[in-house]
């Protein structure tokens, strides 16, 4: 009796998974199906579930192969997306980012965890402090430095805020410094070895699994960014995905947007993120639920 | 406990000098460099001694623009000056209309702005009160540039005070935009529609028309007593939307010719948006759809755009633009007319539009772009533009050219061009201050009101002492 | 002598490679959230429109946002988005977890559940505007296929708030889950036994065991789910821009059209302030409240 509720349960309980799977998975679905169908049929078949009037020139289009009047002509707008090169951007400014920021937060992390000096534990309480800034405070006075740094439209001006630390990630670390265990590096540092040496051959490849998950989870983070690379990165030598898709998104205010060239851009957009996925799907999923313990 | 005191000791001593750097922040980036004097120097250099200009190499010129459906012509335009300038490449920029202004005024404090960029009428004077924008005059009188060769009254648009901030590059009026099939189907012949006349309280004959058109699932029109206004498949008109400020293709048209005028003029300092009349057209156009059924929702109108409605054949009647007439034949399966704007209680009447090039005062070259300028504003360029049949040039001969474009891909395009002729068939865009901030608070208000949200009295009533506020 | 000096040279090498080790991130700390937060701060007692020079107007910035009804309606939006979207959202998200916790640890569904928060806001804003799409969306196909009459969704005034918020539920409810998954991880399992034994049924062991040990995790999760809430921005600035008519105007959009539509860069950071002000409120209130420190399993 106990085992037939049992299996009720379960049967509902995986029905419940089934239906949340399929609400999770159809738009995606939704996306593609769109991006294949021509400009004209998309209006007229809205509810065939196989692409309409099946084409790629979406993705032609998008990714400028016709020139913008044969675009115009189609039906799309006269400007693509430029797609290669918001791509590059992207992936310039994300692994920048991670770079940099996974560097210089983990040597003030490993300072503040094993080293000791005066200050220390008030500069780390300052850092500690500033992670109750919501960045909207912060937004517009950065805006206003990055400007007057020349540096607006540039890569460097892109990841300026987060390319040496934020407080987040290096109070991170520093929690994970302090619970990796101290007897290789006291080892190390009986032959002699500086500290930096320490740190570099001893603690980092011990901690290649911590940096890891939170370089994916900042890598995600970067990738998915709108408002600061939108404000400070229009420029197209330096627009990443995010900020091209939305200035597409823009190109027709008065009428339908070019829904086709809009959904070839999001699939094409959607590949890199299920590259990260499948490759990474597993340490993402798990890095995720190391963050909730912080 | 010591740890504690020290780390307040230590926060304290560093915000105290984080807000002395502040303090110092703040005030240097007041004086940027963007205000080049250059603006003075065409003054300086006497327009007699040397005429021609300065020989120049390898300078790039970054031209913006927001109608997509214009770059092709503009890059043509381009590729003409940089022959006869082989030392100035022109990079044609273009990005759709919200992105494009942001674009603008993010660069303008940036210093990022592009060199020469299509202005508007309702955003230059902001512009021109910020000191961004190159004073022309000089450089007109310099090289004797005849803003004569211009139709009458647009070069007017963009001057104040002596100043001029803009040469008029291209003119627009409004018509109605109509499906020749739905016509036929209706019975309604184009004789009609070009004759028809309106009034705010019924529609008038136009009004007719309108529920003739529009049909049921069952087959009847709005005419008929059954007529189900809940299940329409065919709208006998489509409304452009709320139309904010201005309602240039929407609603300006129906309400300056039921007797309603923006205000007195070039920079008038008060708006008359509490006009009754104003009132009556506005709630005549939102009760199209809130009472009537013969027109699509406003949530439809925004998620399509009116024109997608109109060429996927949802509805008969559309009023728009004539920078659109391309679109229009382009994108319909269906042979699309273009007839003119009914006879309202004063007259038909249209809005006037031109649109006209600017030079950023930070552009680091000027003269290179004033030669640009000058190409993009001559009849050279305007009848290559023309040729293109997409907008009507500012002169005569590249409207000439237009015609000829059209006529070729069998469009009569004499609905707007008639408008723009005939006596008091205009009037002109309204040119005032604070643009940026009656745009905001028309646009919420004019939807609000095609929602039902509001009456029309009521809402243009609150919408127009907020605009007058603004003035105070 | 010598061997006392000796580890002094030491400790202050050992300083002098700390601060080098700290030099880059006090930089960045330094540059880009410290001087930023003040500058902010004073930028709000200016007129800075960026093109001429910033003036000092003492409190007027703060005077007028007291007065400004359009803050309060944006405040109020914004609270209405934050009801809209968190309960349900955490509710779906404990339900989500709880079963994947009976049911299957299989990271193929975790994964699946966490795709929609791997995509950009943006990318998730441009799905949903089509789906959604009055006329065309394919939920309307099914809606009109069902016999119903089809919705605005984003295009009314009703409507456009809950849609948004549902968006964001499909974005965040399985990445919600997956961290109150891991939660119920560390809860031990001898304790549900303990418990059976003494015969208590499920929603006993639910409110009286599963609750209880998850608070701290859920209390991280409401902080950060609740302030990020308070913030959005993204899917509104690619949908419906603050429309119909104002219908979605919340507060980061409202500060975002007043320091880079209209660049009153100093009433903008006004509002910045205020919204920081009401967010460290919020959180403080939320940890005395919860007791986020503490958890019941000691």
């Amino acid at each position: 009796m106990n085992a037939s509720r049992r299996d009720t349960q379960r049967i509902l309980a995986w029905i419940g998974f089934g239906l949340i799977i399929f609400v999770t998975l159809f738009p995606v679905y939704w996306v593609v199906r769109t991006s294949f169908s021509s400009p004209k049929e998309i209006y007229v078949q809205t509810s065939n579930v196989f692409p309409a009037g099946f084409t790629v020139n979406n993705f032609k289009r998008v990714l400028g192969m016709f020139s913008s009047e044969e675009a115009v002509a189609q039906g799309g707008t006269a400007n693509g997306i430029d797609f290669a090169n918001a791509l590059r951007n992207s992936l310039i400014v994300s692994t920048l980012l991670v770079v940099g920021q996974t560097l210089f937060s983990a040597m003030a992390a490993y300072a503040f965890a094993r080293l000791r000096f005066w200050g220390r534990d008030q500069v780390f309480f300052l850092y500690l402090t500033a992670m109750m800034i919501p960045g909207v405070i912060t937004l517009i006075p950065n805006f206003v430095l990055v400007r007057d740094l020349k540096l607006l439209d540039t890569f460097l001006g892109i990841v300026a805020p987060g390319f040496l630390m934020t407080p987040f990630t290096v109070f991170f670390l520093r929690q994970f410094f302090l619970g990796i265990n101290h007897e290789l590096e006291e080892a190390a540092r009986l032959d002699g070895a500086s500290i930096p040496m320490i740190f570099w051959q001893v603690v980092v490849p011990l901690s290649v699994p911590a940096l890891s998950t939170l370089a994916i989870l900042q890598f995600i983070g970067s990738w998915n960014d709108y408002l600061w690379p939108f404000l400070v990165g229009k420029d197209e030598s330096v627009r990443v995905l995010t900020v091209a898709l939305a200035i597409f998104r823009q190109q027709t205010p008065q009428g339908a947007p070019d829904w086709g060239g809009l959904m070839a851009g999001t699939t094409l957009s959607l590949i890199p993120t299920l590259f990260i996925f499948l490759l990474f799907g597993r340490r993402a999923v798990n890095a995720i639920q190391f963050t909730g313990f912080r | 406990m010591r740890s504690r005191i020290n780390a307040l000791a230590l926060a304290l001593f560093v915000v105290t000098s984080m807000l002395l750097a502040a303090c110092g922040g703040a005030a240097a980036p007041a004086a940027e460099p963007t205000a080049a004097p250059a603006a003075e120097e065409p003054t300086a250099a006497p327009a007699a001694e040397e005429p021609a200009a300065p020989v120049t190499e390898g300078v790039t010129i970054r031209y913006g623009l927001w109608d997509g459906n214009q770059q092709p012509a503009y890059e043509a335009c381009a590729a003409k000056f940089q022959e006869a300038n082989p030392g100035i490449t022109v990079k044609v920029e273009q990005a759709g209309w919200g992105d494009y202004w942001n674009g603008v005024q993010t660069g303008m404090v940036s210093g990022t702005a592009p060199d020469v960029f299509t202005n508007h009428l309702a955003k230059y004077p902001e512009f021109a009160a910020k000191e961004q924008l190159v004073d022309l005059q000089p450089f007109i009188e310099r090289d004797g540039v005849d803003t004569k060769q211009y139709l009458p009254g647009l070069a007017d648009l963009w001057g104040r005070d002596g100043k001029t901030y803009g040469l008029p590059k291209d003119w627009d009026t409004i018509a109605v935009v109509y499906n020749q099939d739905m016509l036929d189907k209706a019975g309604v012949t184009v004789e009609e529609l070009n004759n028809a006349e309106w009034n705010a309280q019924d529609g008038g004959s136009f009004g007719q028309i309108i529920k003739k058109l529009t049909l049921d699932a069952n087959g009847k029109n709005a005419l008929d007593a059954d007529f189900d206004k809940t299940n329409v498949v065919q709208y006998g008109f489509i409304p452009g939307g709320g139309g904010g400020a201005y309602g240039q293709t929407q609603w300006s048209h129906w309400a300056v010719s039921n007797g309603f005028k923006f205000n007195d003029g070039l920079y008038a300092t008060k708006y008359y948006y509490d006009d009754p009349k104003l009132a009556e057209t506005i709630q005549w156009y939102a009760n199209l759809n809130l009472v009537d059924g013969v027109a699509p929702t406003l949530a439809d109108i925004k998620s399509l755009g009116a024109n997608a409605l109109f060429t996927g054949a949802k509805g008969a009647l559309t009023t728009d633009g004539s920078w659109m007439i391309g679109s229009y034949v382009k994108d319909s399966t269906f042979k699309v007319g273009f007839a003119r704007l009914p006879k309202g209680p004063e007259g038909r009447k249209s809005m006037f539009n031109g649109l006209a090039d600017s030079i950023w005062v930070g552009s680091q070259h000027q003269e290179e772009s004033w030669q640009w300028l000058k190409f993009a504003s001559s009849p050279e360029c305007e009848n290559i533009v023309g040729s293109y049949g997409v907008v009507f040039p500012a002169i005569q001969s590249g409207v000439d050219a237009a015609l000829a474009a059209y006529e070729a891909k069998g469009v009569d395009v004499s609905a707007f061009t008639l408008q723009a002729t005939e006596a008091n068939g205009t009037f002109l865009f309204p040119v005032t201050d604070y643009a940026s901030e009656i745009g905001p608070i028309m646009d919420a208000i004019m939807d609000s009101i095609m929602l039902g949200e509001k009456s029309a009295v009521d809402g243009l009533k609150e919408g127009n002492d907020q605009v007058n506020a603004l003035f105070q | 002598m010598t061997t006392r000096s000796i580890p002094r040279i030491a400790a202050r090498r050992e300083a002098a490679i700390a601060w080098l080790f700290i030099l880059p991130s006090l930089i960045g700390f330094l540059a880009f959230f410290a001087i930023p937060s003040f500058r902010g701060l004073i930028m709000s007692f200016t007129n800075w429109d960026l093109f001429r020079p910033a003036k000092f107007i003492g409190l007027a910035n703060y005077i007028k946002l007291f007065g400004d009804k359009d803050f309060l309606h944006a405040l109020r939006v914004t609270v209405y988005y934050v009801l809209l979207n968190i309960p349900l959202q955490t509710v779906l998200a404990l339900g989500l977890a709880v079963m994947m916790d009976r049911f299957t640890k299989s990271t193929l569904v975790r994964g699946i559940l966490v795709l929609p928060w791997l995509l950009p806001n943006i990318v998730v804003a441009l799905i949903w505007l089509w789906l959604l799409d009055p006329t065309m969306g394919f939920l309307n196909q099914i809606i009109m296929g069902l016999g119903f009459e089809r919705q605005p969704f984003l295009g009314s005034v009703s409507q456009a708030m809950p849609t948004i918020a549902g968006i964001n539920i499909w974005r965040h409810a399985g990445y919600t889950a997956i961290l109150l998954y891991a939660g119920l991880q560390t809860i031990p399992k001898d304790v549900y036994e303990a418990a059976a034994i003494d015969g208590a049924n499920e929603q006993q062991m639910f409110f009286g065991i599963t609750l209880p040990l998850l608070r701290p995790v859920l209390v991280f999760v409401l902080v950060t789910t609740i302030i990020g809430s308070f913030q959005i921005f993204d899917t509104i600035s690619m949908t419906t821009k603050g429309g119909p008519v104002d219908a979605t105007r919340v507060i980061y959009w409202y500060i975002y059209e007043y320091a880079f539509v209209r660049f009153k860069m100093g009433y903008a950071t006004t509002l910045a302030v205020a919204l920081f002000t009401i967010l460290i409120t919020v959180t403080i209130i939320q940890m005395r409240y919860f007791k986020a420190d503490t958890s019941d399993l000691d």
